[in-house]
């Protein structure tokens, strides 16, 4: 089910960052560290302008599986939107990614080496969990002096800066802030952590729409400044936020990977098509038919782009990117959800 | 790492501190009138040559502050559940850690800093309530002689300290399997109590074979100065041991119902059953021991910590966070 990973990609969209580094040690300011010995494994295929690259990664509590078989590529630089219904294994790759979950199964390369426990790996990368975990009785200063004892490399004057404009009270408690507030903290801190993958879970999902777009818009700001020497993963259920900011997908459903690869090429990949109401058989002999949805009188379908169409009944429009996530995530849903419209506007 | 454990730990120092301040000011006041006490009382006996007869007949110090004495026993335990349950277990359950442990240390360090620096404040908290505890019971020690009773030996010296560490590292570990507070500390509470009893009561005993003292049934011996003295009765003529069950004696370590038919209703019991083959014994650990006995006591405990600490460590660094 993987997309292509993209070679020959068009020009981002928000995102005002120079894409192709040199591979291994980025441009960018305040990357001074690592790869050190050892970090930067040394093999074919370009894997050091990969930031993430998993094989089969398999996580299972018990007997069910949180995350199997999932093989995903992310290059540096990029903003990566990581989306899939609730459950589908967001929130484990991603703790696997940091090394806080270990994998049962496959492995995970990230910036070069895998996730483990030390220093100059642990200083590359930044995370913030969706439940935004923080000393509850320490203030955000608090945490910026703590960072600034944890970590080698650490811009705690950026995130009281960023913090104050924002109107965070950084003497308080963060337990006694709100949940929007928090999250900024959480984010503050991850950015000052100057890290080189930054990995956010959900964490607009607290935000009010003013806040989501102003949190957007900093996690750009970094990208910009750090010059293609970061790399984010970002969470979330706002189709319409990823849109705007990340020029990378991944998409996950039952604990698989459905799609992962650049915007531009999954849109040009796949085809909306519209015509009368009839058996999708015809098509699928042709091509990959991703989600069909019906009504009494239309058939609509998301098709994988192939040989040309040979049905001239049928109408074909390019996808956007909503409609093609809501057509993966439709395919893998559970069956009260199969007669709901993933492309177009609800009826 | 240590800046953090600091600000995190500033409150339960404070009070650790506080408390401390407390009760050293309390001993201290009232263990300088208990010390004047024992030398003009010394002086006095040694002026009329009544030394020996000294015990039972003085009473050095206050019930009050023995009490308090005898309960900083439970010292070693509050300090586990105060500062070793909460330091895995509280991160963990408000999953705070995960901001620790996605910083640049390493959960090992995470760990090595904090419990090294609890552990450190632990033992010196329980040291100096053991030093001022000594001090304070030194002359009722050389008074009554107990300072190698269970009650006596547990409260002084190095024991203290070694059951501090034992109690933080058993919540440091408690805390790191369960990783919820309130489970740890009672973890915490109950296997210290557990493995308290067990060692004092079936372990202790045995750290140096015993000393058994045989004498004649009409003679009177007691072992010298601060000895634990663990059994006394009588030998029977086969070399049974027999030890007194209920207040029906003859003497002290004779019952009644052990007096053969031939000694029966004489004026002198006990001489004839010393011809008979009658003995009394005393099992006593002699006080010469009580150094060696606090460092076997410690050093297991400090083992016991020791691997505690180590399974605290291959907890956090093999399980998910």
């Amino acid at each position: 089910m993987n997309g292509p990973d993209g070679s020959g990609r068009p020009e981002p969209r928000l995102t005002a960052v120079p894409r192709e580094n040199a591979p291994g040690e980025p441009a960018g300011a305040g990357t001074p560290g690592p790869p050190g010995p050892g970090t930067g494994t040394p093999s074919a295929g370009g894997r050091e302008h990969r930031a993430i690259e998993t094989t089969r990664l398999t996580k299972r509590y018990g007997r069910s599986a949180a995350l199997s078989d999932c093989s995903i590529s992310v290059p540096r630089g990029r903003i990566c939107g990581l989306v899939g219904p609730n459950g589908a294994g967001k929130s484990t790759l991603l703790r696997l990614l940091t090394g806080l979950a270990r994998p049962t199964g496959g492995s995970a390369l990230v910036l070069g080496g895998a996730p483990r426990q030390d220093p100059a790996f642990l200083a590359d990368i930044g995370y913030l969990a969706q439940d935004v975990p923080l000393y509850r009785r320490l203030s955000a200063e608090d945490h910026i002096l703590a960072g600034a004892r944890l970590n080698k490399r650490w811009d705690g004057a950026s995130a009281r800066t960023r913090l104050r404009e924002l109107g965070v009270p950084l003497d308080r408690a963060v337990g006694t802030l709100s949940g929007g507030q928090r999250a900024q903290v959480g984010l503050s801190l991850a950015l000052a952590k100057r890290p080189r993958l930054l990995l956010l879970d959900e964490p607009v999902a607290a935000l009010d729409p003013l806040a989501r777009r102003h949190f957007l818009s900093t996690t750009t700001a970094a990208m910009a400044e750090a010059e293609g020497g970061l790399t984010i993963v970002l969470s979330s259920h706002q189709i319409a936020d990823l849109e705007r900011v990340c020029d990378h997908l991944i998409l996950l459903a039952k604990s698989q990977l459905q799609l992962c690869g650049d915007i531009d090429d999954l849109l040009a990949d796949h085809l909306v098509l519209v015509g009368p109401r009839k058996d999708p058989a015809a098509v699928e002999r042709t091509h990959t038919v991703v989600h069909a949805t019906h009504t009494p009188r239309q058939s609509t379908l998301v098709i994988k782009r192939g040989s040309p169409l040979i049905d001239p009944a049928y109408q074909s429009e390019d996808i956007s990117l909503e409609e093609l996530v809501l057509a993966y995530m439709g395919a893998a849903a559970p069956a009260a959800y199969s007669r709901l419209s993933t492309v177009g506007e609800e009826q | 790492m240590t800046w953090l454990t600091w600000r995190q730990y500033r409150l339960q120092a404070a009070l650790v501190g506080g408390l401390l301040a407390a009760l050293a000011a309390l001993l201290v006041a009232t263990g300088i009138p208990v010390a004047a006490q024992w030398h003009s009382v010394l002086a006095d006996c040694a002026a009329q040559g009544t030394c020996g007869s000294l015990p039972g007949t003085v009473f050095l110090g206050s019930h009050a502050i023995g009490f308090l004495v005898i309960m900083t026993i439970g010292v070693p335990a509050v300090l586990g559940m105060l500062l070793g349950a909460p330091l895995v277990a509280y991160e963990a359950e408000t999953s705070a850690r995960v901001f620790a442990w996605t910083q640049g240390v390493t959960r090992r360090r995470w760990l090595a800093v904090k419990a090294g620096w609890v552990l450190l404040v632990g033992a010196v908290s329980a040291a100096v309530v053991s030093a001022l505890v000594t001090w304070w019971l030194g002359p009722d020690n050389a008074l009554n002689g107990d300072a190698f009773s269970a009650s006596r030996f547990d409260l002084m010296d190095i024991v203290p300290v070694g059951y501090t560490v034992f109690a933080v590292a058993l919540g440091i570990a408690a805390g790191a399997l369960v990783r919820r507070t309130v489970p740890a500390i009672g973890i915490t509470l109950a296997g210290f109590v557990v493995v308290r009893s067990v060692i004092t009561l079936w372990v202790r005993p045995h750290f140096m074979t015993a000393v058994t003292h045989v004498y004649a049934l009409t003679g009177s011996w007691a072992p010298p100065g601060s000895a634990w003295q663990l059994a006394a009765g009588t030998i029977a003529p086969g070399g049974a041991r027999l030890t007194m069950l209920d207040g029906a004696d003859v003497a002290p370590n004779v019952s009644a119902s052990w007096v053969p038919q031939a000694c029966q209703g004489l004026g002198r019991v006990l001489t004839c059953m010393q011809s008979a083959g009658f003995r009394q014994f005393v099992t006593y650990q002699p006080g010469s021991r009580f150094w060696p006995f606090q460092f076997i006591e410690a050093g297991f405990y400090v083992a016991l910590a020791a691997a505690l600490i180590a399974v605290a460590f291959a907890v956090i660094s093999r399980r998910d966070a």
